[in-house]
């Protein structure tokens, strides 16, 4: 039995100590046991491991070792107990699927809402910057004191990418009723770019029939007529018939009728 | 002696220039004229408002003498030179008595003084601004307007009167100049920086070829054009919003 293998005899020897052995490996064994002394050794070794294991329930730890196993325990014990959940609790796996989608979840739901906290905060800035215009606009448009500030105010308006009503109301006042014929001409300019927005087209409709300012209601005409608004006809007669507009204000209806019928 | 002589007749012409003189203490503000048929405004770095007459000296008048001068409008002759300064609480309103004609007059004015002038009778002449360095706001039916060494910012506006002017290189912002049936003549310097609009739908635009200009492009308007022309664009990369426009008559843009 020399060609044997030690892990192979190792296995026998461990049989033979538990009497788990059929006869003739039994008696193989014990031939063994008597000719080899490397065999005899081994299975001394090995009975007193396996007599200390079978003895190892009985024995009492001494206390000092139980105290600093118990520490050892109490240090360990978690990670310890993880890693035992995560490598062999099969149900973990879902647990562990939840949280990774949880985390991976939370995480886009974090950039999103992180994305969209900045979005928010540049619309934020954004609108601050644009009522702050808004503001400064309006009160150009409403300083009394000086024309120039309110031609800049319409100005400010004319180089606005969008209105609104407030904006336009404005504007929409300061074309009929400014005292300075340079800021209405500013305003008719500002509205002129938002031309497209349907209250913009109607206000500059109505303010046809009130407008009082020749250098106004030239351009005015000329607009509305570039527009093929129809709806200035009856005005456009009114005014080539009315007594009291400038020779300028009529010929420019007439032509806008040309235009137009 | 003769120094002794001398020394008096300038001592005789300033009490006599200052006869026709009116000052108000004020450096702020508005000063609003209205229809004063012949007037030239000075900008100058004082503190008050003086007002000369070259013409009308009621002095000479040996009728008038112990009278007082009454007009339709309820104005009182309070200069002594056929003009009405009332000081009403920040805004000093100016006019002139007669209804034709009138005082040839010369105001100076300070330069945080915002001048307001408007005209609107056929009776006036070309008014007249020099080396103004505040706001001014022209709006006249008939008057020329005379624009020599002023800043603004400017609303001019005239109706059938012409409108002719140099700019100082500090100019502010903005400058609006229109006319209705008179042409646009305006000289700045080459090197301005401004967004310039110029218009006109009868007449023509005329501008030195050393002003080299962006035009912009109408690209987002779906404005049709039929016989208007309006040129916008950016001199210099752009800064002052300087319009100049007029309906029945040329535009010229000229280097200073």
């Amino acid at each position: 039995m020399k060609f044997m293998e030690k892990g192979k005899i190792e296995d026998l020897l461990i049989d033979y100590i538990d009497g788990k052995l059929t006869e003739a490996d039994r008696l193989l064994v014990e031939k063994e046991l008597l000719i080899n002394e490397k065999t005899y050794k081994l299975y001394d070794q090995l009975k007193e491991v396996m007599q200390l294991m079978n003895q190892s329930s009985t024995l009492q730890p001494s206390a000092k070792l139980k105290a600093d196993f118990d520490s050892f325990l109490k240090s360990e014990s978690k990670p310890v107990k993880e890693t035992k959940t995560i490598f062999f609790q099969p149900s973990f796996y879902r647990v562990a699927a939840a949280v990774a989608l949880l985390i991976v979840g939370g995480g886009v739901v974090f950039t999103i809402s992180n994305e969209y906290a900045k979005q928010q905060a540049e619309l934020k800035a954004m609108q601050k910057e644009v009522k702050e215009t808004k503001l400064m606009l309006m009160a150009m448009l409403d300083n009394q004191q000086s024309a120039s500030q309110r031609v800049l105010g319409a100005n400010v308006a004319y180089k606005m990418e969008r209105t609104d009503d407030e904006i336009v109301r404005a504007l929409v006042k300061a074309m009929n009723e400014d005292e300075n014929s340079n800021v209405r001409l500013a305003a008719l300019d500002a509205l002129r770019k938002f031309y497209h927005q349907d209250h913009v087209r109607k206000t500059l409709i109505a303010s046809m029939a009130t407008q009082k300012d020749p250098i106004v209601q030239i351009a005015l005409i000329r607009l509305l007529a570039e527009m093929k608004e129809k709806e200035i006809v009856r005005e456009l007669q009114r005014i080539t018939t009315d007594e009291e507009e400038l020779p300028a204000v009529k010929d420019e209806a007439h032509a806008a009728l040309h235009q137009l019928v | 002696m003769k120094k002794g002589i001398i020394i008096a007749l300038a001592l005789i012409i300033t009490i006599a220039v200052q006869a026709q003189e009116f000052k108000i203490a004020k450096s702020t503000g508005r000063l609003e004229i209205k229809e004063v048929n012949h007037i030239m405004i000075e900008g100058y770095s004082g503190n008050e408002i003086v007002f000369t007459s070259k013409n009308h000296d009621r002095e000479k008048d040996e009728r008038a003498k112990g009278l007082r001068a009454v007009s339709s409008l309820g104005l009182e002759d309070n200069t002594g030179m056929g003009l009405s300064v009332i000081d009403k609480g920040g805004i000093i309103e100016v006019q002139q008595l007669k209804k034709m004609d009138g005082p040839e007059i010369v105001i100076k004015v300070p330069k945080g003084v915002i001048v307001s002038y408007s005209h609107s009778s056929p009776y006036g002449d070309d008014v007249e601004f020099n080396n103004v360095e505040g706001e001014i706001e022209v709006s006249t039916v008939h008057n020329d307007v005379k624009l020599n060494n002023v800043t603004g910012p400017m609303t001019v506006k005239t109706v059938h009167g012409d409108i002719e002017g140099s700019l100082n290189a500090s100019m502010k912002n903005p400058i609006s100049i229109v006319s209705v049936h008179g042409h646009v003549d305006i000289a700045l310097p080459v090197g301005t920086k401004a967004n310039l609009k110029l218009g006109t739908v009868y007449g023509e635009i005329f501008m030195d070829p050393d002003f080299k200009i962006e035009i912009e492009k109408s690209t987002s308007s779906n404005m049709i054009k039929v016989s208007s022309d309006n040129v916008s664009g950016k001199i210099n990369g752009g800064g002052l919003d300087i319009t100049l426009s007029s309906t029945h008559n040329n535009v010229y843009l000229r280097k200073k």
